[in-house]
């Protein structure tokens, strides 16, 4: 019976095993310098079960081998698993540093701090964020319309009306990540120049241009043409150009 | 003795002039330079053989710095008449050197009419007029008219387009006159209105030509090629040259030797050419995009050096325009180079050749652009339209569209490298944030702990808030009905709290009378008691003297009042375990009584 016991939980742990011993493997690859190697095994433990950490190390790889957008692909699929991941931040804005479009922020700045507030927490976080909120905003407002003594209707009628607009900040901000998720509205640039034209087809006018490791905004897709946005341009540029994140 | 050898380098040449005058007869030479024997005449059909052949042979042997050199020539010349104008060609002779038959070359010969002057034995001068010189100021002897001596202006057409190529050739004539020498003195004309393309004149060589019905010789003074610059009639001024003529003094013969030797003096001449108009047509209308502003022939042979490189190596795509026209005005196309290709200035290369038929030649022009990003770029097609003046009609020549593949470059500087010296020529980035000098290491412990999870379904997330919603409520509705329905008890309770508070006070007198001390002050305590709990709604559970005075004073109800209901209260329950006398419960009913009424008349 025993026996049984430890062959169970050895099967159940077999895979992670696996991914543990391919995860080191990569890693001395990657401290030896075969780069090209250390993104090979990555990629294959992504395509096994994607990871935050791994798209992180698959990143910096693609980076020592001067693979600037692919890297900086990575570490924003890394950011998505794990939002609050500083070594992926500060990586991201290392190769966002290397690269040749410089957008200014065209948003105004109290969106672009929501954005980075947003951007923090996990959609999953926010969502139990905005629940419980919610919940206190219910349990004030019952002991607001129910309590005898006036301090505490007072008080409970101030954590209602807070808890109730947290709450629905923090739902707003689960519901825009589960949108940018689900669409993956968000791509990088891979192809080294590209020229957006005016419509979606060969012969449109040239509008602007964009370069290798830009992250644009996905608006629309039509065939192989996708309407995307960077700071104020909008423009058509073909989906083979980019890899959504 | 190399014999053969000696057999190769026989030359057996046949001479005569190239231009000759029917019925003068003329020299026909025929030689050879080794010595030679059975020399066989050509047959000569439209030529009259006046004498001849005769031979002659020369030798002559020179030592230069102890060589010996030594020549032989050995002549056969014929005296021969011409019978009719035209041109004519004398076959080819035969002779046998060393017993080897050699032949000869033919001859070309044009043979042209006798002056017409010379038949007719007059001036004629009538004949000519518009070409020739008009102007004879100069101190001349009656020989040198303007019959004689002149300078045509030749243009090789008077009606051209615009950018055509046309030849203006001024040409010296003359006849019975001896020019010793052209002087520098020369004034050409501007030709404005005109571009002018220089060639070699080459040396000046006469020839005799038939021109009015009479025989000159001619000399070739000054040719150059123009290219009209605009449309419309461009007139070219006259020209200004000057000979020098040797002309026979006509002084009076002195001696017999004057008239042998000859007395010559050198008379200056000067000789006008004609000015001349040429008509000049704008270009038809409809010149396509690309117009070179080339008027010709030409064609176009482009090539590309490599379709396959890596970033930051060079691509070079050369044209070469091949043909004749105004090659000189052609303008370089231009190439429409894709973002991410840094071009150069095309380098030219003219490769021109100038002639009396106009320029022809090739001009290169190789461009030069440097990829700077890996990518499928393609180099649109580049246009070359020229009027083609053969037939007339616009003429466009294009290249084939290149597509070029980048590849990563070797060289270019990774992204993780410590210098980036090449790569900061073509960022143009104003505010490269100083971050660091490289990125931070892999992470090689945290596996499994940020795994991506499935997706949050929202399909039930609505009920997380709709239930609590509800749950609220329904507390809310039941908390509220409850309240509602105390308030509504409490109410009652304070309306009947006096006709109770009576009815037990009734009760408490009728004790009073029967003397019973224990009913009495339990009636009493009960109606004072349940009156003040009825009057302030304080459920029995709280009902406390605390809780009474502290109501009490909340509604505004007197000190002395709230103290004289603590009084009776303290009194009722006291006098209840230790009843006193009978006077006691008197005064209590009375008190109890009387602060009813008094907070009947407070309206708690």
């Amino acid at each position: 019976m025993r026996r049984f016991i430890v062959w169970l939980l050895a099967v159940s742990y077999w895979p992670l095993a696996f991914a543990q011993s391919a995860f080191e493997e990569a890693n001395s690859a990657y401290a030896d310098g075969r780069y090209a190697d250390a993104a090979t095994m990555y990629q294959a433990l992504i395509d096994e079960t994607p990871d935050a950490v791994v798209y992180y190390n698959l990143g910096n790889a693609q980076f020592k081998q001067g693979e600037l957008a692919q890297a900086i692909l990575n570490y924003e699929r890394a950011l998505r698993l794990r939002p609050n991941y500083p070594d992926a931040k500060y990586n991201l804005a290392f190769a966002q540093s290397r690269i040749t479009d410089n957008i200014p922020e065209q948003d105004f700045f109290l969106s672009v701090w929501a954005r980075a507030i947003r951007n923090n927490l996990h959609e999953r976080t926010w969502l139990i964020l905005s629940i419980s909120l919610f919940l206190l905003a219910l349990v004030g407002i019952l002991l607001f319309l129910l309590g005898r003594e006036p301090w505490l209707r007072k008080t409970a009628f101030h954590i209602a009306w807070v808890a109730l607009i947290f709450s629905l900040t923090a739902g707003l901000n689960a519901g825009s990540l589960h949108k940018r998720d689900t669409l993956r509205s968000e791509a990088i640039i891979t192809q080294g120049v590209v020229n957006a034209k005016s419509s979606p087809d060969r012969s449109g006018t040239d509008l602007f241009t964009v370069h290798e490791g830009t992250k644009v905004t996905i608006r629309e897709t039509l065939g192989e043409w996708c309407n995307i946005r960077v700071g104020n341009n909008e423009g058509w540029i073909k989906q083979q150009n980019m890899e959504r994140i | 003795m190399a014999l053969m050898g000696f057999a190769d380098d026989v030359v057996f040449k046949a001479q005569a002039p190239g231009q000759v005058i029917v019925g003068r007869p003329f020299q026909l030479t025929y030689t050879v330079n080794q010595r030679s024997r059975d020399f066989r005449a050509p047959e000569f059909t439209d030529f009259d053989v006046l004498s001849g052949p005769y031979t002659s042979t020369s030798s002559s042997t020179s030592f230069v710095n102890g060589r010996r050199t030594s020549s032989f020539e050995q002549t056969y010349t014929f005296m021969v008449m011409a019978l009719n104008a035209g041109t004519f060609t004398i076959g080819p002779a035969t002779v046998k050197v060393d017993g080897n038959q050699v032949q000869s070359n033919g001859v070309r010969i044009q043979v042209l009419p006798e002056d017409q002057q010379a038949q007719q034995g007059a001036s004629g001068s009538s004949s000519q007029t518009s070409q020739s010189s008009q102007t004879s100021q100069s101190s001349a002897s009656g020989q040198t008219s303007s019959e004689n001596l002149f300078v045509r202006t030749i243009a090789s057409k008077t009606k051209v387009h615009e950018q055509e190529a046309l030849m203006i050739t001024y040409k010296l004539y003359f006849a019975n006159v001896d020019v010793a020498q052209l002087t520098n003195n020369t004034k050409l004309p501007e030709f404005t209105g005109f571009l002018k393309q220089e060639f070699d004149q080459g040396e000046i060589q006469t020839e005799l030509e038939h021109y009015n019905g009479r025989n000159y010789r001619t000399a070739t003074l000054y040719r150059t090629i123009l290219y009209p610059q605009h449309s419309g009639d461009i007139k070219i001024d006259p020209a200004r040259f000057e000979a020098v003529l040797r002309v026979q003094t006509q002084q009076r013969v002195r001696s017999i030797f004057d008239d042998f030797f000859g007395t010559y003096t050198n008379v200056t001449k000067t000789l006008t050419a004609p000015g001349v108009t040429i008509h000049v047509s704008a270009l038809p209308s409809g010149k396509p995009a690309g117009f070179s502003g080339g008027v010709g022939k030409f064609t176009l042979t482009p090539s590309i050096s490599q379709t396959e490189l890596q970033a930051n190596d060079a691509v070079t795509i050369r044209l070469d325009i091949n043909g004749a026209g105004n090659m000189k005005l052609l303008k370089t196309p231009a190439i429409d180079w894709p973002e991410g290709f840094e071009p150069y200035d095309p380098k030219v290369t003219n490769n021109f050749n100038a002639s009396a038929s106009g320029v022809s030649g090739t001009k290169s022009i190789e461009y030069l652009a440097i990829p700077r990003s890996a990518g499928e770029y393609t180099i649109p097609a580049v246009k070359f339209s020229y009027f083609d003046i053969d037939e007339k009609a616009y003429k466009t020549l294009s290249t084939p569209e290149y597509t070029i593949h980048v590849k990563r470059g070797a060289n270019e500087p990774s992204a993780a490298g410590g210098q980036q010296s090449a790569v900061v020529s073509y960022t143009q980035k104003e505010d490269i944030k100083q971050l660091g000098t490289d990125i931070r290491y892999i992470d090689t412990k945290d596996l499994g702990k940020s795994r991506q999870q499935s997706a949050v379904s929202y399909q039930f997330i609505w009920l997380w808030y709709v239930v609590p919603f509800v749950l609220a409520l329904v507390i809310l509705i039941i908390l509220r009905k409850q309240i509602k329905e105390n308030a509504d008890m409490n109410r009652v309770r304070y309306k009947r709290a006096n006709k109770v508070a009576q009815k037990r006070l009734k009760a408490a007198a009728a004790a009073l009378k029967a003397n019973d001390a224990n009913t009495f002050y339990a009636a009493i305590e009960t109606a004072a008691w349940s009156y003040l709990s009825d009057r302030l709604s304080i459920p029995t559970a709280d009902l406390n003297k605390e809780n009474i005075a502290s109501l009490l004073r909340q509604k505004g109800v007197s000190d002395t009042l709230i103290s004289d209901v603590m009084n009776v209260l303290s009194t009722a329950e006291f006098a209840r375990y230790a009843p006193s006398t009978d006077h006691a419960m008197d005064d209590l009913f009375a008190a109890t009584t009387n602060l009813i009424n008094n907070l009947e008349d407070q309206k708690i």
